[in-house]
């Protein structure tokens, strides 16, 4: 990956912005990158960059709150899992497995 | 990497994933039960924890009956390996790892066993985002809503998808995803980065996205 430590974030060109982007949003441990005072100046003279930041914190961000939307598996799955467990106790006592 | 390597991945506790994977009430006391073999503390433990491994399973695999599927494979495999749990980070973060490394291990059975995951998960040329990243046409008209978000992960290119539900979904750091994809650090992040570029491009057409599977949704 890119190295930022001589990075001169002032002068950079877009491109090189693009091929540094990956290391900068994994360098942030939690801030957002669009407000990285380091890039201030960058961003606001490449307004398409300052666009792209946004979009790609706005996708990161939405996507944390998809931990919390869950899906619920079928009933058939626990009804396997009990039925296997049942199986593998082979000659030992029965197991009840109601959920 | 191997079911083995779980076991070594546990003696790190991380707490980022301990603040977002909170001990759930109850839970301490079914796991101590489970692991003497008390038939209702295991049922309990499925109970607390059934969806979110369903959900990582069918976010994984995008399909309902293979991620059913490894949802029971996920919990037999628990209840042979529960002893082995240490309490040195939290049980779900456990759970999801081995739940995680045996979606892996089903995927490489699939297909992907005799070369490496790292170059069979780099999509082809024409899944890859657009060079042009930039411009203006391909900037998101602004805020992005979760259902909309679930449909665009749906279409990704397994490769991108996986990074992109472990490192900005499931929370996991790009050296652990290293660890359970067997490839470099780097590789992770370029991957993760190719995703969210993806995913703009897909969100900015969502009335294009298929519709996903039906399920039956919990929004806690």
């Amino acid at each position: 990956m890119s190295d930022l430590s001589n990075l001169d974030f002032d002068s950079m060109t877009p491109a090189e912005f693009e091929q540094y982007l990956p290391e900068l949003f994994a360098s942030g441990e939690g801030g957002k990158l669009s407000e990285d005072p380091r890039l201030a100046t960058f961003l606001s003279a490449n307004p398409d960059c300052a666009a792209l930041v946004r979009d790609l914190e706005t996708i990161a961000d939405t996507a944390k709150n998809l931990l919390v939307s869950e899906q619920e598996p079928s009933d058939s799955v626990w009804s396997n899992i009990a039925n296997k467990l049942q199986q593998q106790s082979g000659d030992d006592e029965p197991v009840d497995l109601s959920e | 990497m191997g079911l083995q390597g779980l076991q070594t991945m546990q003696t790190k506790p991380n707490a980022g994933l301990f603040k977002r994977n909170p001990p759930i009430a109850g839970e301490a006391e079914a796991i101590e039960r489970a692991k003497n073999g008390d038939p209702d503390a295991f049922s309990k433990l499925y109970s607390l924890h059934k969806r979110r491994v369903y959900t990582l399973c069918l976010r994984m695999l995008g399909n309902v009956s293979e991620a059913e599927d490894m949802t029971q494979e996920a919990f037999l495999h628990l209840f042979r390996k529960l002893g082995s749990f240490r309490g040195e980070s939290a049980f779900s973060t456990w759970l999801h790892r081995l739940t995680v490394n045996l979606v892996l291990m089903h995927l490489r059975k699939k297909g992907l066993q005799l070369v490496s995951l790292e170059e069979t998960i780099n999509p082809s040329e024409e899944d890859a985002p657009k060079r042009d990243f930039g411009s203006r046409d391909t900037q998101l008209a602004g805020s992005v809503d979760r259902v909309t978000l679930e449909r665009a992960v749906a279409s990704l290119p397994p490769g991108y998808r996986m990074v992109f539900v472990l490192h900005d979904v499931e929370g996991f750091e790009h050296n652990e995803i290293a660890t359970m994809l067997e490839c470099s650090t780097g590789n992770s992040k370029s991957q993760l980065h190719k995703a969210r570029l993806k995913l703009r491009e897909l969100l900015r057409h969502p009335d294009q996205l298929p519709e996903l599977e039906s399920s039956r949704e919990v929004v806690q």
